[in-house]
Parts: structure tokens; sequence; C-alpha cells
């Protein structure tokens, strides 16, 4: 029997599951004596189980418009309670921030002014939508979800690579990963304490509902999707459909006099929050993109009349634009009052005096990236490009530095990884989900853990063809899973005996004659 | 109140639509037609009357310009506003001249620093402004020269151009409207370091003007600068601003404040009205 | 239910019930062709696709490109494999609404007709068909086991028994055109799984006045024109919960209507003797209910191109 672990390397990166080679962390204890006696023929099994029911279920994503599953490995990555915690108290806290941050600038701008953020980042920054000015939400939530881009560095410590407070996408994989996990590993779910993930959809609803125009008591919240040729769609109608709304698109909607409705088979019915899935530009014609088919004429002003709150606001990406991300521990301090709990990686700023010709002459030591770039298109990692594509770069940042930052280069963090038929350290990240309901920020207990499936590549996003890994967030020794379950008042009623099923003609006979036997 | 005296009291009718070729279904509009009140002008009346009728909505935009928002949903083949404003207005301030140095800080006015698609300038041009720049000392020097420049390069000729335009277009041509001259300026202005706004307003065409004689105006378009404080001219005219003009918005650009702009489904536009009638009160 | 969501519903409907019905028509059509050495095969071909409204003017004709024109064609959703591409490109906008088990089963037949080219060339068509009709099985077992009897149902309902009106006349047609001698007739019910049923109803008595009345008229066997009518009567009924006291309420209605009655009270011999106009009048009327149900439920499901303009 081949063992797994054969040949398994440590590095370079912090590896999560082994503090040494065939030690394995606390954490990872259970996990590791599951699949150490398991053979390869075993775990490939059940991997192509779980490709299978991806495929059968449409769990896809499309890269290059091509339609496929988004490849879940099926080694999960575990992160321990106490871990955890930090994590999302840092989350929310950059949350707070960012919330503050949105509020002032499209606002009183008093952070302007205060020189906290100089005024040209955010008069350049190609995010910041002045059509959005003005726009008040409702509970004064703008970031009702964000997902926040984590790494571990090189001593295990969890950094922050990029906000996310536009459209974050990615928590519907997290939730299909679970399902899809308890089926193919159940001994390694009975042996850990897992938190829960299924309450997304609930926690998302509630905020949307609180996010609701004025007066409204029983808002109609909907998910306004681009069509099912985009490639989060499946992650679209699986939000809609677990928060049991209509999943929209923009011709199903209508804007009249700043009312917008949907319409139905029985004429047209108002829509009080919309929780959408489209790019800013493509919202509203009358703003934006007149040439968008996918967005709704006159919705802007609607939000600004105050008659339908639009989840995440617009104008949003002025707080993720990647030079914005270096001010992000200032901002912390400045609104909250409080050190930043999440380190962010080393960055330059290149529109600094002298700092652009200190990064032209080290660029083949650092990551270069466009500040507005999603989905890690356009980032190059310096040690591992080639003479001309560097030139390329440098070219392009001498034109625009205030298109670019620069960073030290991290080595991920490493989890085993299934590898034709061995397990492999590969690099991973991790997008935990926040959702702001107004009164608090809860953090989904763990989030999408993206894997770079090419040995040594260092980006992970699902656009660039990696896979995912569940990701377990073990429940402290000292606090029950998940949600407390309420106490019946009364004891539970005893369930009567069941009968069994009406036999057909020519059956009966048979079970008498078991019963006979007994 | 001296001021009182010298005020003018005027009248503006602007009259703006689209035609089109056939019925339209839907349509989204903007209109920034709706005077504001400013330092140096007091807006006693406004409305804005929108034809086939629909309901209004006004709000604030970000540069601080009324914006009357509607949309129509009732088929029509030609569209109508008319905005009718009755606003106070003062003469000239004084120019400031000279006492002003470089080294004011301009960050508050960051944006008005930024090239935008109609007032970006070529090599040719922002050599021309360097020159400008090293034969005044100060700032108010430099920027009466640009205005003056433009005034004397680049002819106004009415409708030479139209709203899509910008000012490397007038340049190449030698011609253009008031909102070329402005975006002109605002570029030749921002290259010299000077935070420049674009301004569109309204026009009386007559420095002495008949009270009570309703006249053809029109919408107009001029600069303003900032030098430790911020001053307006007209570098279409070639005079500060005063009694003639009303102000209606101030941005980077025409691009952040269209008298009338919007979306419609159906087809083509056919033809498209611009009317100004200003009757000076008082 | 929204407008758009009703129109891939109706149309979910109606796509799986035209692959299931052309396949069939396809199994007739070529049992035909292979058990009669006295047809001309180009005659046949000619008219089968005249039926199904397809070009004829190039030509001759032969069983294979019929095959690949209503049976394989990708692009055209009157094909087998274009109707349950299109189907599940409808079902994947409404994933929300209809049941996972019936959007797993939509996309596992969608997956699988990539293998159909190859099916035919190695098993033969009959295979290929025989399992468009069971999965076309599995799918109505679905959405009659795990829908609930709501509004998508409905319109799903609807779709599936308009088209089933349409593709019934159809079929009637190719055999009203080739002059339907017994043995065809024979394969028809076959082909529409109404032999044995048809068999016990007439006890014995084969003839194509008893075939076309059969397939036109039963009340009782469910792919008949008359019950496909009626279901889809009762569909319409049911999505207007307050008809007005005047009649009923809406065109779709009273067109469906119209047609079940005039089925219903005409004597089987004057149909029978009238049949080629009757069948026209069939597929006009489904047409015609067609644009009915569009104007009344599905306003406005596509996107708006907005033009822009600006003035001084």
């Amino acid at each position: 029997m081949a063992d797994l672990f054969e040949e398994y390397r440590l590095g370079p990166g912090w590896d999560e599951m082994f503090a040494e080679l065939g030690v394995p962390r606390a954490s990872y204890e259970a996990l590791h004596a599951t699949l150490q006696p398991l053979s390869s023929a075993e775990l490939g099994v059940r991997a192509e189980v779980l490709a299978r029911a991806f495929l059968d279920q449409g769990i896809t994503f499309a890269l290059k418009g091509v339609e496929r599953p988004f490849p879940l490995d099926i080694v999960p990555r575990i992160i321990a309670a106490a871990e955890w915690r930090g994590v999302e108290v840092g989350v929310a806290q950059r949350i707070r921030a960012l919330e503050a941050f949105l509020a002032d600038v499209y606002g009183a701008g008093q952070v302007l002014a205060d020189g906290v953020v100089p005024r040209r980042i955010i008069a350049t920054s190609a995010h910041y939508l002045r059509a959005a000015a003005g726009i008040t939400p409702p509970n004064g939530v703008r970031v009702h979800v964000a997902g926040v881009d984590l790494i571990r560095d090189e001593q295990g410590t969890f950094r922050v690579l990029e906000d996310n407070v536009r459209i974050p996408s990615g928590v519907s994989y997290v939730m299909e990963n679970r399902r899809a996990m308890a089926q193919v590993l159940p001994e390694v779910f009975a042996a850990t304490r897992i938190l829960p993930v299924e309450s997304y959809p609930a926690m998302l609803l509630t905020a949307l509902r609180a996010a609701a125009p004025a007066g409204i008591s029983d808002p109609a919240v909907v998910v306004l999707s681009p069509g099912v040729y985009n490639s989060a769609y499946f992650e679209h109608a699986m939000i809609a459909r677990e928060m049991g709304v209509e999943l929209v698109e923009g011709r199903d909607l209508v804007c009249v006099g700043n009312a917008v409705a949907m319409r139905t088979t029985a004429g047209e019915q108002r829509v009080d929050v919309i929780y959408r899935r489209i790019d800013d530009d493509f919202l509203d014609p009358v703003h934006f993109r007149a040439d968008s088919v996918i967005g709704v004429a006159g919705l802007l002003n609607a939000a600004r009349a105050g008659r339908v709150t639009i989840a995440n606001a617009v104008g949003n990406g002025v707080a993720d634009d990647k030079l914005l991300y270096t001010y992000v521990p200032e901002l912390i301090r400045y609104y909250l009052n409080e050190e930043p709990l999440l380190p962010n990686v080393d960055t330059y700023r290149l529109d600094e005096p002298g700092v652009l010709e200190h990064v032209l002459d080290r660029l083949d030591e650092l990551v270069l990236k466009p500040v507005d770039g999603a989905g890690g298109a356009g980032i190059v990692i310096g040690s591992q490009a080639m003479r001309h594509e560097l030139d390329a770069v440098r070219e392009k940042i001498v034109a625009n530095p205030r298109g670019w930052i620069a960073q030290r280069e991290v080595k991920l963090s490493m989890v085993p990884t299934l590898i034709g038929d061995r397990l492999r350290g590969r690099h991973v990240d991790l997008r935990p989900f926040a959702v702001n309901d107004g009164e608090k920020i809860w953090v989904l207990p763990g989030g999408l853990t993206r894997v770079a499936l090419p040995e040594g590549e260092l980006v992970v996003n699902s656009s660039q063809g990696g896979g995912s890994k569940d990701t377990w967030v073990l429940a402290s020794p000292t606090s029950p899973v998940g949600e407390p379950v309420p106490i019946p008042v009364a004891g539970p009623v005893p369930s009567a005996p069941a009968a069994p099923p009406d036999p057909g003609p020519g059956q009966a006979p048979a079970e008498e004659q078991q019963q006979q036997q007994q | 109140m001296t001021s009182l005296v010298d005020s003018w009291r005027l009248k503006v009718q602007h009259k703006s639509g689209f035609e089109y070729a056939g019925t339209v279904t839907s349509s989204y509009n903007e209109a920034r037609m709706w005077p504001r009140n400013d330092a140096r002008q007091a807006v006693l009346d406004a409305k804005i009357e929108v034809w086939p009728p629909a309901r209004t909505y006004q709000y604030e935009d970000y540069w601080g310009t009324v914006v009357t928002a509607f949309d129509v949903h009732a088929g029509h083949d030609k569209l109508t506003v008319t905005a009718s404003s009755t606003v106070e207005t003062l003469p000239p301030g004084d120019l400031l001249s000279g006492g002003l140095d470089w080294g004011f800080d301009t960050d508050r006015w960051y944006e008005f620093l930024l090239p935008t698609r109609r007032t970006r300038l070529n090599d040719e041009l922002t050599a021309i402004v360097a020159e400008l720049r090293a034969r005044h000392d100060n700032p108010q020097d430099a920027a009466m020269a640009v205005c003056e420049f433009v005034r004397s390069e680049v002819a106004y000729v009415p409708g030479a151009t139209g709203v899509q335009s910008d000012a490397l277009h007038a340049w190449e041509q030698r011609k253009g409207v008031c909102q070329d001259l402005s975006h002109l300026a605002a570029g030749m202005l921002r290259a010299l370091g000077l935070p420049a706004r674009y301004v569109s307003g309204y026009l009386h065409p007559k420095p002495s003007a008949e009270i009570g004689e309703s006249v053809v105006g029109q919408s107009h378009a001029w600069v303003e600068w900032w030098a430790g404080r911020w001053t307006s001219y007209d570098p279409t005219n070639g005079v500060p601003i005063g009694h003639r003009h009303v102000l209606v918005g101030r941005g980077r650009e025409y691009g952040d404040v269209p008298p009338l702009k919007g979306i419609y489904a159906g087809p083509k536009s056919t033809g498209q009205g611009v009317e100004v009638t200003i009757t000076r009160l008082r | 239910m929204l407008s758009r969501i009703a129109e891939s519903l109706y149309w979910i409907g109606r796509y799986v019930e035209r692959a299931e019905d052309t396949a069939r028509i396809l199994d007739v059509h070529l049992q035909r062709i292979l058990a009669d050495p006295w047809t001309s095969e180009d005659a046949a071909c000619r008219s089968l696709l005249g039926v199904m409204g397809k070009p004829v003017e190039d030509g001759p004709f032969t069983s294979g490109q019929v095959i690949e024109v209503l049976g394989l064609d990708q692009r055209s959703p009157s094909s087998v494999v274009g109707a349950l591409a299109a189907a599940r490109e409808n079902a994947r906008g409404c994933r929300e609404i209809i049941s996972s088990d019936v959007w797993e089963c939509l996309n596992a037949t969608y997956h699988g007709l990539a293998r159909a080219p190859r099916q035919v060339e190695s098993q033969g068509v009959h295979a290929f068909f025989r399992w468009v009709r069971d999965r076309s099985a599995v799918m109505a077992g679905l959405t009659d086991a795990t829908m609930s009897r709501d509004e998508g149902w409905l319109f799903l309902v609807l779709g599936r028994n308009i088209e089933r009106v349409d593709m019934t006349a159809r079929l009637l047609r190719t055999h009203e055109r080739a002059g339907g001698s017994i043995p065809s007739w024979l394969t028809l019910l076959r082909s529409s799984g109404a032999w044995e049923t048809f068999l016990r109803t007439y006890r014995g008595a084969l003839d194509d006045r008893h075939a076309a009345e059969f397939l036109l008229l039963d009340r009782l066997f469910p792919r008949s024109v008359f019950a496909a009518l009626t279901v889809a009567e009762s569909c319409l009924t049911d999505l207007e919960p307050d008809p007005g006291r005047a009649g009923v309420a809406t065109d779709a209605q009273r067109i469906v209507g119209r047609a079940r009655t005039g089925l219903e009270f005409r004597g089987p011999d004057d149909l029978i003797n009238d049949l080629g106009p009757v069948l026209a009048g069939l597929e006009k009327t489904c047409s015609q209910v067609n644009d009915a149900v569009s104007r009344r439920y599905f306003r406005q499901t596509s996107a708006v191109n907005w033009s822009s303009g600006a003035l001084a």
C-alpha cells in the first residue's frame, strides 16, 4: 500500500499541517490519522466522487468562456479556534474602519481634510464614483458583505492581502464544499468539532432586511444577477434560493419615478432591497455605462431618494483600491482609535517620492500588482517572471505609478493537496466573508481557501485556474458548536413507533413467516 | 446698500429637447438647468417643466449643482424641458492682480488639477503653457495670460463644435464655442499648476441691456481658477464674471455639468433644440 | 412569479416535450422506411421535413440527413438535441425555481448529449431515441414528483401540453400525407406508446380511422390531442384564480377552449374525413395560444438597448 505522504516535502512557506515532517500540528491530528492509513487508490475514489457530485449539480466556474468545475481538493484546511478568533476580530475591525472611511469620503471628507489619506489618492481612484455622493444608506451600512483576502506568512502570521468590499464572490463554494466533504470524509467529521457554515444565507438576509428603506416593515429583497453567462451565476442562484428570495436580472426590474418594481405574471411588484452582483459600471445606464443591458435605468436615483437600498453600496471600490489598502492601518487608528489586529503585507506606494526608483531597482524580488486588478489579473511575481515580462511591467509602472503597488513576496502557507495520487504541499490563501447588519459584523467561520495547484505557484485565484479547499474552523473546547439551541419548554414528545409501509399483494405472508421464525 | 442698486435681475428661460424618428417608449433624464445660490447671485425663483408630463425629483450632486431627474414612460416622439428662473446678479468684483506667489497649497482642490477627457492638452499646448508661466512672476498674471491666449488664438464661432467636442479639437481647428474655449482655458490653467473649474451657466449678450427687453441668449461656459482664492473669468468674451452671467453648475468639464442628458429606448434622435431667452427685469 | 421565469418554465415544458415527440416521429419515420421497401426515401423525407416546418428546396434527401437536421443539429431548437440543450439553457436561468432534481436531470441529459453522435453511430438511432424518451420520462416524473403545484408548475405543464398538441398534430400529418397504410399506423401507435391501450380499446379493429380517432380524441390516453388540450385549458384556468362573470377571462383560454370543443362536439367521422384542415387548424391554435400567453404573462422580458443623448 502506497503512502499518500510519500516524498512529501515541507516549504517553502509555513506548512499548516506539519510542524516537522510526519508530525502533524494538534489541529490536524484527527485528519492526519484518517488520511494516513488510506491508500492513494481509496483517496482517489473519494476525490472522483467529489468531482462527479460537483459536475452533476452544476457547481461550475466559467473560465475564458468555458464552463468548468471549480476543483475542490479532498484535503480540508483546518484553523484552530484561537487562531480563528484573531482572524474574526481582525476582519471585523477592518470592516468597521472601511465603513467609516466610505461614509466620510462620500460625505464630509474629514479624513482628507485631516491629511490622513491624501486627497490625490481619492481624486485619482477609478472607483471613487462622484455619482454616489449624497446617497445615504438607510441603516448606515455600505459594506453589507465583505471578503477580506488573508494569507499566512512564513511565520504563520495571518496578514491581509486585499479587501473586497464591492461584490466579493465565492461564498457558495464555502457552503457547497462543506456539504460535499461531509459525504466523502464522514469519519473525520465525526471525530472533529467543526463550526457550521450553513447559517450564512440567514445572516445575509437579516442584514439585507435591516438595510431596507425607512418605514418598510416587510421588505422585499431580491438578488440582482447579470444572468446565466456570468461566471458566478451559480452563486447568485444559490444565495437567492437559500435566502428564499427572487433572483432577478436587470430586465426583470423597472424603475418608475424612483420606485423599483419587478415584472411578474401578476403585474409589477415593489422591490425594497437589491443585493446586486453587477459591477457599478453596469448597474445604471443613466449614470454609468449607457450601453449596459444588464443594469436597471434609474436605480441610482431611486437609492438616492431613499426608495430602494443597493447592497453593497455604489462606489465602495474606492475602499478596496490596492493603494488605499496601504492606508487601512492608518484608517483603523484614525476612526477607531485602535491598533490594527491583522497586519498588512509590506507594500510600497509608488506615487511617493523616491519609492519608485527604489522599487524599479528590485523588481525581480517584489510582487507587482495593478491597483484595481481583480481576480489576480495583471499580477507579476518578480522572482518568477521572465526578463521581458519584467521589462513590460517596468514600462507600465513608469507610465502610471498610481496604477501599481509593489509588495514583498510572501511565500504563502501550504496545505497538503492531492496531486495525482500523492499529497503535496501547495500554497493557499483564505477569504473570510463578513456580513454587516448595522448592529454587528458577523464573520462566517472559515471562508474560502483557494489553492494554487501548480507546484510553487503563488497566484491562487479561481480565475487563474486554482482550486479550493473546505476550510474548517475548530470549535473551541469550551464553547458549543454554532448558535445555542433553544431549549424547549416541555420535554420532547416521544415518537410513536412507526408502522411499516403497507405491503403489496403476496408480500404479507413472507413477513408473517419471518415473524414466526423469530 | 450700494450693491442692491448695482445688481441686475435677470429672467432666464431655457428650453431644450430632443425629437425622435418614431415613438420612444421609455426615457430617463437629468437636467442641470437650475441656477444655484452663490456668493455673487441669488436665485429668487426657479422651476422646471417637462413634456410629456413627468414627476421630477431634485437633488444636489457631488459638485453642488441642482439636478432635476425625471423619467417618461408614456410613448412620445418629442421631449422638451423648460427651465425658468429669476436671478439677481452682482457686478464683477476686483480681479486680483499680482500680490500672490506660486507657493500656495493646492491639495484641497486636487481634482481640479487633473486633466479630463475634454481638457487634455497636447505637447504643443503644454510647451506654450510653460512659456507663459516663465513670462509671468505671479500666478494671477499667468492665468490672465492663458485666458488672453485662448481668446486671441481660438475664434468663437457659434455652432463650430458639438457637446462631445474637446479642447484639442477646437485648438486644431482654431475655432470653437464657449464650451471649447473654456475647456482649453481650464486645461491650460491646470497645466500652469492652478486648480481650475469649468462653469456652466447663461450670459446676457448685451452689456447695456434694456430693462424689460427679451433677447435671445445662450447657454454659456467660463472658468474659475484657484491661486489662493478663486477667480472667475469668461475667456470667450475676455471679461470678468458680472451682472450678465448666471451660474448653474461647476465641475471639471462639461461632462460634470451637462444641461440635459439622458438615455432612452426607441429610434434614433433626429433633432434637438436649445433656446435661451433672457430678460433683464431690473 | 417573475415573468422571465414563467416564460423559461413554459419553454422548458415545450422543449422537453418537443425533443421527446420529435424523437418519436423520427423513430416512426425510420421504421417505416425500413419496413416498407416501396416507400420512396426522398419523398418520405421531404414530407417529414415539410411537416416539421423545415425547408425542402434542396434534395434529394436521405434519412441520414433528416436525422442530422431533426435529430442532432445542436443549433436548431427544433431538433432533438437542440431542444434538450435549449431546455437546459432555460433551466439555467431558473434553477432556484425548479427543484434541484429537475435541474440535475436536465443538466445530466445535456451532458449526455455530447455522446449522441457516437451513440447513433455505435448503437443505431433507435437506441438514442429510446434514451431521449427515457430522459423525458424521468424529467416528467421528477417534475410531477418534486415540484409543488404552484404557478411555475402550471406554466411548465401548460408548455408541455401546448407542444404536445402541436407535435401530435404534426405526427398525424406525416401519416395523413403518406397515405396512412395499415403498417404505418401500427408503428405510429407503437411509437406513441399507445399500442396496447389502443388494442384494448378497439379490440384489434385496426384501421386508420380508429387510429386517428384514438390519437386525436381519446379522453383517457394522455398523449391524445384532446387530453392535452384539456390539461392546457385547466392550467390556464388555474392561472387566473379570479374569473370574471362573463365567460372566460383570457384570450388564451378562449382559444384553447374553442379548439377543445371543436374536437369534442364534432363527430369523429366528420373530423376524420376532414383530417388535413383539422390538423392544420390545431397547429394554428398552438401558435395563437403561444402568442396570447406571451402577451398576458411574459410582458417585456428582454433587455432594453438604451441610447444616450446630451444637450447644451
